[in-house]
Order: C-alpha cells, then structure tokens, then sequence
C-alpha cells in the first residue's frame, strides 16, 4: 500500500519517491510481497516468529489501519535463544535496555565504552546502545575510533548486546538515536550516514523546507542500506523530543512515513534525569528541560511542553497529546526511556587531564576525581529502562522487538514485568492474546478485554528500597484515521478509561478490564505511578485526573517520583 | 509603534541590541518587545512602543526584506496578541525577590500565572533571577511562572537555559 497522505511538503525539492509502495521499503522478511519460498531460512524463521506474535505489520507499515495480514498471538513461534539472564514470558524474552549512551568519543561526555558497558551490565541491562554527537570530529575520527573498543566490549561482556549508533543531529530538528545491527558495514554506514545527514556536519540545523528535507532523505538512506544487506537493521528514535520545541508535529509524522521499518519512536522519557535533584547550588531542570521558545520551534507548541512532566516529555505524558494524536491516526510510533549518560551523578571520575577532542576525536580515558555532586545523569539502567520483548537474546530479536513496539518502560525500577494483552473475553490461554504493539483485529461485536498482569518491583531497585505500585492507568482513545492538518497534537477522545489501585511492592497483581463489544477502532495503553505526585492533566482532569505533575526545578527527586508507561495495542473490529 | 527586524537568529542577539541602541535613549513609556517569527526565514524581530512615537530613524537600517516581520512585530504587540518584553516600565525594579503584590505595583505587568497550577497569590514570594521577560497573552502583559525549590516561584524563562550540547 501506498502512503497516501497528501504531498504537505510542497515547497520540498527533494527527488523522492513519496508514492512509493512501503512494501519496497521493507526488509524481505518484513515484506509480505516477498513469497515465502524466496526467502532464506533466517529470513523465514523470523517472518514467521512476527506472524505468529500478530506483529507483522504493525510496526512496519505507516498505519495499523492499512495492514493487510495481521493475525492474533500464538506465542512465541521458534527462535529461541539463550536468552540472557530472563525467563521467557508470554513467549518472550524481555530484555532491558538504552538506546542513548555518551562516551569518551563525545566532547560533552567522558566515559570509556566499557565504563558505560560495565556499568550497564551492573545495573541489569540486556543491551545498550552507544550514541555519540555527531559532528565534524567524529564523522572524521570518532565514528571509527570507536569501533574497535565496541568489538572489545562486546568481547569481554558476552551477555550485553552493544550496539553502535550516534546521537544524529537531526536537520532542522533535535537528536536522535540512529543505530545499526553489528555486522562488517556497521561503521561504513554510520559514517556515510554522518557526513551526508548530520545537521551538524551539515550546517542544516536550522527550521527550513531544504533541511526537514535531507533529515527525511537521512531516514530513507538508512532503510535503502538494510534493503541493501550493508545492514541487518537501522532504527531511529526522537531524543527528547519536546525538549526546544523544535520537533514540529509535522516532522514526526514525516520521519515515521519516510521509512517507518527504521523511524519507529521518540524518548517517552528523556535522560538527564538527576538533574532536578535538590542540591547547594541553583536548582536544575528534571532532563535539562529548561529552554523556551526559540525562531526555530514550532509556534503552536505551548509552554507547558518545554518542562517534563513526572519526568516524561511532554508529548508522551499529556493524555490526549502529541503521541495519543499518532496512535489515533493509527500510526505505530513507540517510546523509550534512556539514561542519556554523559557524566553521572556522585560519580567520582573526571575527563581525562590534557585531552584535545577536536585534534583526537575522543577525550583520554577518565581519571579519578572528585565526587560529582552537580552532574545530571544516572549511569545505564540505574534509573531509566526500556524493556523490549525479543524473541531471543540476539541483536536482531531486540530491533525486532522495538520495531515491534512490544516494548514498556519504567523509572526506579517501579515494576519487574508486564505483560498486557488484548483477547477475546474470556481466552485465558497463556500463550494467546496480542502483545504490546500488536493490533487484534475481530469481528464488529465481539467482546474485548485487555488482561494485565504486573510482577510488582519485588527487588530493591539502584537507590536499595523497594519501590511500591500505587495505581495503574488504563488510557484508550479512538482511532480515527489519517489527519487533515499534519501538525495536529492533539487526540480528543484520549482519555484514562480506568484506573486500578495497587498499594503493594511485592507479588504480582492482575487486572482485566472489559471493553465489552466492539464496534469501533480504537487503541489502549497503559501507565503506572507510585501515586507520590499527581495533578490533573493538561488536558483536563475528566480526560487525566491523576497525571503526571511538573517537575519542580531543583525540587525534583526523581525517585520519589515513578512512573512506568507502556506502549499501544489497536483493536479493529471489522 | 514601530516594528523592526534585523534577522537577529537569538533572542539573545535582539536583546543585546535593544539594549546597545535602544535603552540609551530613555524613550518615555518605553515597551520593547522581541517576537518570534518564521517569515522570510526564522528569526526574532522587534516592536517598540513608547509615549508619543518612537524615533523614526531606527527603522533606516531594516533591510527590504525583513520589513514586513517587523511590521507583523508592530501589529502583534499593538494589539496586545504576542510578544515577550525585554524593556518596559519598572523592569528594572524586578530584582531579588518579590512578592507578586509588589511586582504587579512595580511594573507594567498585569497579571502572573504559573504553569501547570492555579494562579498564585498575591503574596507568593517571585524569585526574579533578576531576569523578568512578561508575555503579551489575551491582551496583557503576563508573567508566566513555574513553582522553584522552597515553596517559591520563577519566571518561566531562565536567563541561561542549557544549550543544545552542554556540558553535562
């Protein structure tokens, strides 16, 4: 199927081909116009592993609306790995994870790949990503300087994928995490990638037709170098988004349609997150949030979405907001929550003496220095996490799962597991339903329920006490198709449905709630709280009442502050 | 009322101009503004009211091109829709801390909201920064606020907010 949507992008000169089929855009397994008995048997194993999770298409096409095959869960359908250090669950391996991470090779960071890699794995991490800036120096120098102490770090920890990426400077809009599956051409193509797309390297920072235009070519050449083979897998995910105002709603709508088997997401939350802590000197912003509007943002964007919000981005936690307008579109777009690493709090390391960035592409190896009181950062898995149900441990099960969507995120370590499914009233089976991410398409009329079982913290989480479950949140909006006006943020039938008091920290608790029959689209997701600070949404306390609160500058003790938020299933009755 | 445009690409950059060119010249009842626009291209122009008219002269250096976003400046700040403040009576009385009683009595500014909460009373202590920038917003001069550590509040606009690749 086609795109479809309107050329909006009127005044772009860019030479590509907006009516191309998304099917061409695909990896062959993700291709349904690539027959079964052309494909290899990897390639065959791994279609059928999405078929059978009900995911085929629904992280891969611009809109869950226009799937063409799409079937219910069955469970985990073969390749099975050995999985890290989780048990399956659901049929899955949920392994945590961060998409963006600093080193040495960053001029703003410090630290070496296997400090963050170690410290990843300490903290719990399955997989992890090394986003560094990009700019001038490491498109010359860092992109492959890097490299080879990737390869060490994955050496040395056989039970943490690694990933390499960068942090791209989106054209005419924020970061990104770009990164790729390891393979020879991984570093060929991050390179290639940086010199030709970086704002940065670019010059292209600026709001403007011909820069939104080469971040949008930036995306279609990533997926042109997996439909190459250079690559097993490229991904794309906004770094926060809300940050500047400069992410226009029409941009991320234009990064998700350029090539949405790479453009899957944004940062629900960002990174940064002790930066809000109460401390001696001036008070700080949760994530750094502090800006305002700028020439360069997107005039429509209101205050409010500059600060956080229970430590979440604007756009993920308003209800009824930016991201609740996508899913409304039916448009697949998924959230995380990374550590954005560059210097740790109550670290006790410093840049390394003497270095020189610019000349070297890295600064020396860190040294041993004060404790680091006003840093901002938690180390990897310390306090963010984005846990991805992958059908093995294996770089590509990961992108896969991400691409899937079957991915939820906590702070604090809030809880230990999720698994949340749309069925049929009254299919208990535990190895039926669809998963995070998936769409179950039923007959108009059938009874619906959404079964949610949460293995509550049970463990002491990186500031060792446990932390407690206070509610949970069933958020369900319609799905009323493709939108008129391209930077339209807003979902007005997004609302919490229900919601679940909890009050424990330990064992496991279990909700349904019924839909009853179904005669209309619609998606649901879900969010939790310790219920330690709430006020009513933006949006209104009868779409929000409990939501997240403003972050307080310099009063925002983030683990006194936890929120998990999961990402959508759609149902579709036809 | 005049507007102006430089094609300043900052905030900063308007702000220093306003007060390198402007500020010396003591215009009565002066309400300098900087307004963000996307027309010919994105940048901050300007708008100045003052007592009487402002000097004609500052408009000799406006490039063709830039005339009409700062014409756009004028007609926004002129009808009070949009347009943030830098210089407008009693600013330089919003220093230290204030209660919100005091700074509406001290200055041109007509209301104080907060983001995110009810409005504040009026004897809710106003953390200035000394850095204060009110907002034309529903036809007054607003001073948006967030609540600070202590029970307090700020202006909504830091003076050194974290630049894109900061150093942390």
């Amino acid at each position: 199927m086609g795109h479809g949507h309107p050329h909006h992008h009127h005044d772009h000169s860019h030479d590509h081909d907006h009516d191309h089929a998304v099917g061409g855009d695909l990896p062959a397994a993700l291709d349904p116009t690539v027959p079964e008995t052309e494909l290899s048997p990897a390639d065959r194993s791994r279609r059928s592993f999405l078929r059978n999770a009900g995911l085929l298409g629904a992280g891969t096409a611009a809109t869950v609306l226009a799937t063409p095959e799409l079937a219910h869960a069955h469970g985990n359908g073969g390749d099975t790995g050995h999985g890290g250090d989780k048990e399956p669950k659901g049929g899955f391996h949920w392994l945590a994870g961060d998409h963006h991470i600093h080193t040495q090779y960053s001029s703003d960071a410090q630290y070496r790949v296997i400090d963050q890699a170690r410290h990843a794995r300490g903290h719990g991490l399955d997989w992890m990503v090394v986003t560094d800036h990009g700019s001038v120096a490491h498109a010359k120098i860092g992109v492959e300087k890097v490299n080879p102490d990737i390869v060490a770090a994955r050496e040395q920890l056989k039970d943490l994928l690694i990933y390499q990426g960068l942090e791209w400077n989106i054209p005419a809009a924020e970061h990104a995490t770009v990164f790729v599956a390891p393979g020879r051409n991984e570093v060929a193509v991050l390179k290639e990638f940086e010199n030709a797309y970086d704002g940065s390297v670019k010059n292209a920072g600026g709001s403007s037709p011909a820069n939104e235009a080469l971040a949008i070519a930036g995306i279609k050449f990533l997926g042109e170098q997996v439909r190459r083979r250079r690559v097993d897998g490229a991904l794309f995910l906004a770094n926060h988004p809300a940050r500047r105002g400069i992410d226009s709603p029409h941009e991320v709508r234009a990064w998700r349609d350029a090539d949405p088997t790479v453009a899957i997401g944004m940062e629900g939350a960002p990174g940064h997150q002790a930066a809000g802590l109460p401390r001696p000197t001036a008070g700080r912003n949760r994530g750094y949030y502090d800006n305002g509007p700028s020439a360069d943002s997107f005039a429509g964007y209101p205050l409010e979405s500059y600060r956080t919000w229970g430590g979440f981005d604007w756009m993920t936690a308003t209800v009824g907001g930016l991201w609740d307008s996508l899913l409304a579109e039916g448009k697949p777009w998924w959230i995380s929550a990374n550590s954005d690493s560059h210097v740790n709090y109550l670290d006790t390391s410093q840049r390394g003496p003497g270095s020189n960035f610019d000349l070297n592409g890295r600064h020396d190896d860190p040294v041993y220095g004060p404790l680091l009181t006003d840093a901002g950062d938690y180390w990897p898995g310390q306090y963010s996490r984005t846990h991805v149900g992958a059908a093995s441990f294996s770089y590509r099960a990961v992108m896969d799962g991400l691409r899937a969507g079957r991915v939820w995120v906590d702070h604090g370590g809030l809880i230990s597991g999720l698994d949340v499914r749309a069925r049929v009233a009254g299919d208990r089976r535990p190895d039926s339903g669809t998963p995070l991410g998936g769409v179950l398409r039923v007959k108009r009329g059938t009874r619906v329920e959404l079964t949610i079982d949460i293995d509550l913290a049970n463990t002491p989480n990186w500031s060792q006490f446990v932390p407690v479950l206070g509610r949970v949140d069933v958020i369900a909006g319609q799905v009323t198709g493709p939108v008129a006006d391209r930077d339209t943020f807003t979902a007005p039938t997004a609302r919490v449905v229900k919601s679940y008091e909890v009050g424990k920290g330990t064992g496991r608790v279990s909700f349904t709630y019924a839909f009853g029959r179904v005669d209309q689209p619609f998606y649901v997701r879900l969010r939790g709280t310790d219920g330690n600070r709430t006020a009513p949404g933006l949006m209104g306390a009868h779409v929000d009442p409990f939501g997240p609160a403003l972050d307080i500058a310099g009063d925002a003790d983030p683990w006194k502050d936890l929120w998990f938020y999961a990402n959508p299933i759609w149902v579709l009755p036809s | 009322m005049i507007g102006l445009s430089f094609g300043h690409r900052t905030v900063r950059e308007a702000e220093h101009w306003l007060h390198e060119v402007v500020r010396p010249l003591g215009l009565p009842g002066l309400v300098a503004c900087t307004h963000l626009t996307q027309h010919p291209f994105p940048h901050v122009a300007i708008s100045l009211s003052t007592d009487g008219e402002p000097p004609a002269g500052l408009l000799a250096g406006v490039p063709v091109e830039l005339v009409v976003a700062g014409e756009h400046a004028a007609a926004e700040h002129s009808t009070r829709r949009s347009g943030r403040a830098v210089l407008f009576p009693g600013v330089a009385r919003l220093t230290g801390v204030l209660s919100v009683d005091e700074l509406l009595a001290a200055s041109a500014i007509e209301r104080v909201t907060a983001l995110g909460g009810v409005p504040p009373a009026g004897d809710t202590l106003v953390e200035t920064r000394d850095f204060v920038r009110p907002l034309w917003a529903e036809g007054r001069l607003t001073l948006v606020t967030t609540p600070v550590a202590g029970g307090r509040i700020g202006p909504f606009e830091v003076p050194e907010p974290t630049p894109c690749c900061a150093d942390h």
